[in-house]
């Protein structure tokens, strides 16, 4: 063995410019499948956080009519179907031991009036209970004006991306109902035009469902909001009170169903005729407003949420999704499978869906850009193999009178076998090894420039607003197979031609 | 004793459509501790017939026994451990490893026997260098030697691992006659001192005084003197 390393070592230092070729080619190919494999991980476990922890949980449970898995960013206009018996799910949930944590929502498209004139904005919004919701995901947002609504309060948080969309569209600067314009928090355009700002504390929701039964509810601006990471997609997202959501979407809400317990005819009458037509005359479990189609006709009589309500069942009403967190540790696809066997012994109309699926835009796009890299990344690895097995065996030809005198004088083929693995091998352990560990220094760096890009598409690249790649330790062994695999897909053929030399043809060449 | 008996021995080239008879039949016995020179003219099987008895080249027909084992039947690694145990080669142009220096080339048989501590190794290898007079460049590479030089430390190579022969086919082909020579002269030194077989092929009526025993062959066939 230490012959044959000898041998191979001098024989790398004797051909330099061959050995520097092969050199530099594993060590790019090393570098740049590692740093690959870095950007693959980095965006993975950046989407999974950013995706798991900062919007959807690991589960969603959706109802079963729901067509498609994607309701993240369904098409414009499509409603999500609505779940309605909420306690009795929670009870399943609550049993369930791999999960840790769920949170009933709203969700659905609404639009936002404009109350000067002109046409709506829109905006994505979330009906929550505020308490949960921030304790449901505690740092995946923060409040940059205003302040996060308390418990029972109605009212309405804006990202600052819905925000400046809106502003475009309305041409409404919304501010929270107790703050002043922050300027650092004013778009370009915004700030030339400060003096005429059109500043507006308030906004008029107006839900969106296929059927258009929706209402417009007034909600106060409570804080404009910004979320940590891929604030690009979540901030199209306006959280308010389950409650006004339910009524901005012509759900029955739960207020009114505890004043329909409670009989309390006065807030009952105050509901809309044809909304108690609806209630008794169809028998549907919920009740949609009669909203006008006509969205330039409206008048602004809006009816004003509550800014508080009393000891309301919330649970009792309508919600669209369920987002759950499981126990850590807890396997994704096993958890999803076991819930849904337990929701299909039930009465229940729902079932639960990977945050993968449920995110399906934004998954399939990381999967194209997976695609990309991982079909670059092999390209480069047999542009690599192919390049270095045709070195190796034109330098197996060159040295066919020294390979045929060494048989001659008794090496076995093993031995010329071995010194041609031997000098490959040294050659991508020095090159291909830095290159590697090249790469994860890179892997390492890169988060720590903090690069940021508030593109989207760039975004889902980096599995967030910042660029961070990232080598578990099983990426790092992967890179390092990856190695050992590409030295002896490259060696064989060389070695094949390498242990075909006999004696006699180096003779024969005299 | 004979350490070397032939038999009836034939090889065949296949041309394209035509046969080359390289050797047409040889008979012969070599005794232990022989010098012997083979010669003829160009073409005539010199060799075909060294690498036979080599182990480098197979015979079509016949028999070839060196030290009693028939050759002709040997398998890749078994003919590989005869030419590494059995016989040294001492060849016309390289010879010699161009990344080991004088010491190592010579050592390189002894290491791949895997027999020898390294200690015995470097002694055997030292006193052989010593025998053919190159002490002085032991730590030299091939590149930095002369062709006499170099054809030294292959006699010294192929005497390393005692073998019971050793083939030299026109070693001096490329030397100058005066190197020519003193090559042939350390040739027969060696012989003398080792006790070790030689056979060497010749073109060169001048190169014969040097042998012992002489064996003509012509187109393939021994001629008797
Ligand atoms: N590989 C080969 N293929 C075909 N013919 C060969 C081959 N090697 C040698 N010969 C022929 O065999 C004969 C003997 O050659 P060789 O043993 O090299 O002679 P010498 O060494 O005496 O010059 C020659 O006619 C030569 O042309
Ligand atoms: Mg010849």
């Amino acid at each position: 063995m230490a012959l044959i390393f000898k041998i191979a070592w001098r024989n790398l230092l004797r051909h330099k410019g061959k050995s520097i070729i092969i050199g530099v080619i594993l060590f790019l190919a090393a570098f740049i499948m590692t740093l690959g494999s870095g950007i693959i991980s980095g965006m993975d476990r950046g989407l999974e956080l950013n995706i798991v922890n900062g919007f959807l949980g690991d589960i969603v449970i959706i109802s079963k009519k729901e067509k498609s898995d994607n309701i993240l960013f369904k098409m414009y206009g499509e409603s999500i179907e609505t779940i309605t018996k909420y306690k009795d799910a929670k009870k399943i949930l609550q049993s369930q031991e791999y999960i840790k944590d769920f949170i009933p929502v709203g969700k659905n498209m609404a639009m936002v009036l404009n109350e000067d004139e002109g046409d709506p904005g829109f905006a994505m919004t979330l009906g929550v209970d505020f308490e949960a919701y921030r304790k449901f995901f505690p740092d995946s947002f923060t409040m940059v004006e205003g302040s996060y609504p308390g418990k029972n309060e109605q009212g309405v948080i804006i990202p600052m991306k819905a925000r400046e969309d809106l502003y475009d569209f309305i041409n409404a600067w919304f501010l929270p109902e107790k703050g002043d314009i922050v300027e650092k928090n004013l778009t370009a355009d915004a700030k030339e035009n400060l003096k005429d700002l059109n500043i507006k504390r308030t906004a008029v929701f107006m839900g969106m469902s296929e059927g258009n039964y929706t209402s417009d509810i007034r909600l106060g601006v409570k804080g404009i909001m910004k979320f940590r990471a891929l604030n690009t997609m979540w901030g199209h997202f306006s959280i308010m009170d389950i409650e006004s959501y339910r009524k901005c979407l012509g759900y029955f809400s739960a207020s009114d169903l505890s004043l329909e317990v409670s009989g309390d005819k006065k807030e009952l009458l105050a509901m809309d005729d044809s909304n108690l037509d609806s209630m008794f005359g169809k028998g549907e479990f919920f009740v949609r407003d009669r909203g006008s189609s006509d969205i330039s006709g409206i008048s602004f009589k809006s009816r004003k949420g509550r800014e508080t309500v009393g000891d309301i069942d919330y649970e009792a009403g309508i919600y669209n999704l369920i987002f759950i967190k499981l126990k850590k540790g807890e396997a994704l696809d096993r958890s999803v499978g076991r819930l849904n066997e337990v929701l299909s012994k039930t009465e229940l109309d729902m079932r639960a869906i990977t945050w993968k699926k449920a995110s399906g835009a934004i998954g399939s796009m990381a999967v194209i850009i997976k695609g990309a890299l991982f079909t670059f990344v092999i390209f480069l690895f047999f542009v690599a193999v192919i390049i270095i097995v045709n070195t190796l065996s034109m330098a197996a030809i060159e040295r066919t009178s020294e390979i045929g005198m060494m048989r001659a004088v008794g090496a076995r083929k093993g031995f010329i076998s071995g010194m041609f693995i031997g000098e490959t091998a040294i050659l991508s352990g020095l090159f291909g090894g830095a290159g590697i560990v090249f790469g994860i220094a890179v892997v390492n760096i890169i988060p720590l420039l903090h690069i940021t890009s508030a593109n989207d598409l760039v975004q889902l690249l980096y599995g967030g607003d910042v660029f961070k790649p990232y080598l578990s330790a099983g990426d790092t062994l992967v890179a390092v197979v990856q190695l050992v695999i590409v030295t002896f897909v490259t060696v064989v053929y060389p070695v094949r031609v390498a242990m075909g030399i006999t004696p006699l043809d180096a003779i024969s060449r005299e | 004793m004979n350490i070397i008996e032939i038999r009836e021995l034939k090889k065949n080239y296949p041309l394209g459509t035509t046969t080359v008879h390289a050797l047409r039949g040889i008979d012969m016995n070599i005794i232990e501790g022989d010098f012997l020179s083979i010669v003829g003219p160009s073409g005539s099987g010199k060799t075909t017939l060294l690498n036979i008895i080599g182990c480098i080249d197979s015979a079509s027909e016949g028999s070839v026994k060196i030290g009693g084992v028939e050759i002709t039947s040997l398998n890749d690694i078994e003919v590989t451990d005869m030419r590494l145990n059995r016989i040294g080669f001492i060849f016309q142009t390289f010879n010699l490893i161009p990344v080991l220096n004088v010491v190592e080339n010579v050592e390189f048989p002894l290491l791949l026997m895997k027999k020898f501590t390294k200690a015995e190794v470097r002694k055997r290898a030292d006193k052989l260098i010593d025998e053919v007079g190159l002490t002085d460049h032991a730590h030299h590479r091939p590149a930095e030697l002369s062709g006499g030089q170099r054809q030294r430390v292959a006699i010294a190579r192929a005497l390393v691992t005692n073998p019971d022969i050793v083939l030299a086919d026109e070693p001096t082909a490329n030397l100058d006659s005066v190197t020519g020579g003193q090559i042939l002269e350390l040739m027969k030194e060696m012989n003398r001192i080792e006790k070790t077989t030689f056979i060497f092929s010749t073109h060169d009526e001048n190169v014969l005084r040097y042998a012992r025993d002489i064996l003509k062959i012509r187109d393939g066939v021994l001629v008797k003197e």
